[in-house]
């Protein structure tokens, strides 16, 4: 487990290395960096300094080493809109978003799961066909028309959570249902069908000839294999709901990192674009990292391969 | 009678396909004594997984079974529910299965599937299980028992897992052991090692025995008492010396003329009887064999009950023993010179 864990961290960091490469060639793709900085009404003569002081005229690899040295320490550009440090602001709103997605997830596991497995053990069974039917809806439905739809149910006909912003807690109910309830309906299906294979695999019919409890098949022998690809799954859908929660956060006007992202791409604020796509990007390594890790941890056979 | 460990009168499984009913087990008696071992032979499509699965009450979803009586050691298994049933599978009552790659739960250590079946039907502590569980796998002629309790099954061979089974399945110390085709799927020197392991561990255990093949070969080195299978019915049961020494039903004919024999070890081809087992859904009417027996007639075309003695010997044939037994000769005679 060991030995597994630390050969697949090292591919995660070659994997790293390799996309914050790629996020600060992101500069370069856009134009002249110097030129866009100076803007509209910036003269030859302005862009010239821009890129003695910002460095853009020394050689590539040196520029890129100078540039991941100081990520390294925490320093990721200055802001141009907001002229502050974007770590400052990054991290402020990250931590909106973090604590939505995680929300989120948790609420889609919570309801995906359970809900999954009862309908693998039962298919064709009442419970399957409500499941079913909730994650056709699920997915069927806009986001942010079911986020309007929940305004209008619980902040305006019964008016018990507030419309918008993220202060309290009781502001993060309303996003974190519409977020989550997005991410569910493949969580469950995949987790009904895992289920369905487990429980008609040869160990299944191993366990109940030796009298292990049904409650203790269907909750560790079956769904500890069923979970396998459920894991993956889950951890695609988290870095998703990170990303792209533009609309949840717009609708409910969080200022999260999803909303940033749009808000600079309409700034030009390319210091703090290049950032987002860097820690967003960094956020998919680590999370498939976690969950590869999660797998391993759950299935032996892979731990050896 | 009190010395029956298990008592199956008349059983039938039923299984709803999308073709109409499917009569898989037709009326199936049988009695298993304590310490004894019985073979249920047939080719496969017979009904002889089916049966000892609806023994353990594990049935397909959609198969449903009556028997007018089903005793294991004086309960009737009819009345026990489901938790009733489960109590005794494991315990009292183990099974194990033809695909060892597939039958241990990949994901767990061969220590916690082994303990997981002891601590489902007592009470002992984790130390306790595993105790019994690395003196089981040494039983079963595993060395490093213990190593091996922290190993998950794809790092054991075929055949280690397949003592792993036996090993699990030998965890509560049951008086009866299903086992089906145990040895099928493996190569032939495991197979006869295997065989003489389950043998040798019957009589330490003092267990009953059921043993479901499709090989006469082995059954003829282990079986005390033999039901003969074909298309959901019993068509001959009795001793082992009553019916490896005088077969009685075309169809046992058939099967021991096909076990390759030392005298000749290599056959150009193994002899086997022409044709297939007959599709069982909608029921079949008279003699089962019928499309594929030799001595077919027309008389044949009516239901046929087993007859002779219950104990000893009984058959499912229209045709007296005499000219039975004479076909049998004859038979034997033609293999000789073959
Ligand atoms: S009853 Fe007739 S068909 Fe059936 S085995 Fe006997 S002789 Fe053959």
């Amino acid at each position: 487990m060991l030995q597994y864990t630390l050969r697949r961290l090292a591919s995660a960091v070659i994997l790293m290395l390799f996309v914050s490469f790629v996020a600060f060639a992101l500069v370069f793709t856009a134009g002249d960096p110097a030129a866009s900085i100076a803007g509209e009404g910036g003269t030859a003569a302005d862009a010239e300094r821009i890129r003695s002081v910002y460095g853009f005229d020394r050689p590539l690899v040196l520029q890129y080493a100078s540039w991941l040295g100081r990520v390294l320490q925490g320093d990721l550009g200055q802001s141009i809109y907001f002229n502050q440090p974007v770590t400052s602001i990054l991290i402020e709103r990250f931590q909106a978003t973090m604590l939505l997605g995680v929300l989120a997830l948790c609420f889609a596991l919570l309801l995906a799961i359970p809900l999954g497995i009862a309908a693998g053990r039962w298919p064709n069974s009442i419970v399957d066909r409500v499941a079913l039917l909730f994650a056709v809806v699920g997915q069927a439905m806009p986001t942010f028309w079911f986020a309007l739809l929940l305004i209008i149910l619980f902040s305006v006909t019964f008016p018990i959570l507030p419309t918008s912003g993220g202060e309290t807690w009781r502001h993060m109910i309303l996003p974190t249902i519409v977020l989550g309830y997005f991410a569910a309906p493949a969580i469950m299906r995949l987790t009904r069908s895992g289920m369905i294979a487990a429980l008609e695999t040869d160990f299944i019919r191993t366990a109940r000839a030796m009298g292990i409890p049904s409650s203790k098949i269907l909750s560790s022998y079956a769904l500890r294999n069923a979970l396998l690809p459920v894991v993956s799954l889950a951890a695609a859908q988290f870095g998703f709901m990170l990303a792209g929660s533009v609309v949840v956060e717009s609708v409910f006007a969080i200022h999260g990192a999803g909303r940033l992202v749009w808000e600079s791409i309409l700034r030009s604020d390319l210091p703090t674009i290049q950032a987002l796509v860097l820690c967003f990007s960094m956020f998919y390594v680590v999370l498939t990292l976690v969950a590869d890790i999660i797998n391993a941890w759950l299935d032996p056979r892979i731990r050896d391969a | 009678m009190d010395s029956m460990l298990l008592d199956i009168e008349k059983l039938n499984v039923t299984i709803d396909t999308a073709a109409g009913p499917l009569k898989a087990v037709q009326n199936v008696s049988l009695r298993v004594a304590k310490g004894e071992t019985f073979c249920i032979v047939g080719e496969s499509g017979c009904g002889k997984s089916i049966t000892a699965l609806s023994l353990m009450g594990l049935m397909p979803k959609r198969a449903k079974r009556r028997a007018e009586r089903m005793m294991f050691d004086g309960t009737d298994m009819t009345t026990l529910g489901e938790s009733g049933m489960r109590r005794l599978r494991g315990n009292r009552i183990s099974m194990i299965f033809q695909e060892p790659m597939t039958s241990l739960n990949p994901v767990f250590t061969i220590g916690q599937q082994l303990t997981d079946v002891m601590r489902a039907h007592s009470r002992v502590s984790l130390a306790e299980a595993r105790e019994r569980a690395a003196f089981l796998l040494n039983k079963v002629g595993i060395t490093n028992a213990r190593e091996r309790l922290g190993q998950f099954p794809h790092e054991l061979s075929g055949g280690l897992r397949q003592r792993v089974m036996i090993a699990m399945a030998l965890m509560c110390s049951p008086d009866l052991m299903i086992a089906d085709e145990p040895t099928t799927a493996l190569d032939v020197t495991i197979q006869a090692e295997l065989l003489r392991l389950l043998r040798d561990l019957q009589q330490e255990f003092e267990m009953g025995l059921v043993l479901i093949t499709h090989d006469l070969g082995i059954v003829s080195r282990i079986a005390d008492r033999i039901a003969v299978m074909y298309a959901g019915q019993i068509v001959e049961d009795g001793t082992a010396d009553e019916i490896f020494g005088n077969p009685l039903h075309p169809y046992t004919q058939g099967l021991i003329a096909c076990i390759p024999s030392p005298d000749h070890p290599r056959m150009q081809h193994l002899p086997s009887i022409p044709g297939t087992v007959p599709p069982l859904i909608g029921g079949l009417k008279g003699c089962h064999f019928r499309e594929r027996c030799p001595y077919a007639m027309p008389s044949c075309m009516e239901e046929i009950e087993l007859k002779g003695h219950e104990a000893a010997h009984r058959y499912r044939c229209i045709l007296p023993a005499q000219t039975s037994a004479a076909h049998a000769k004859m038979a034997q005679g033609e293999q000789v010179h073959a």
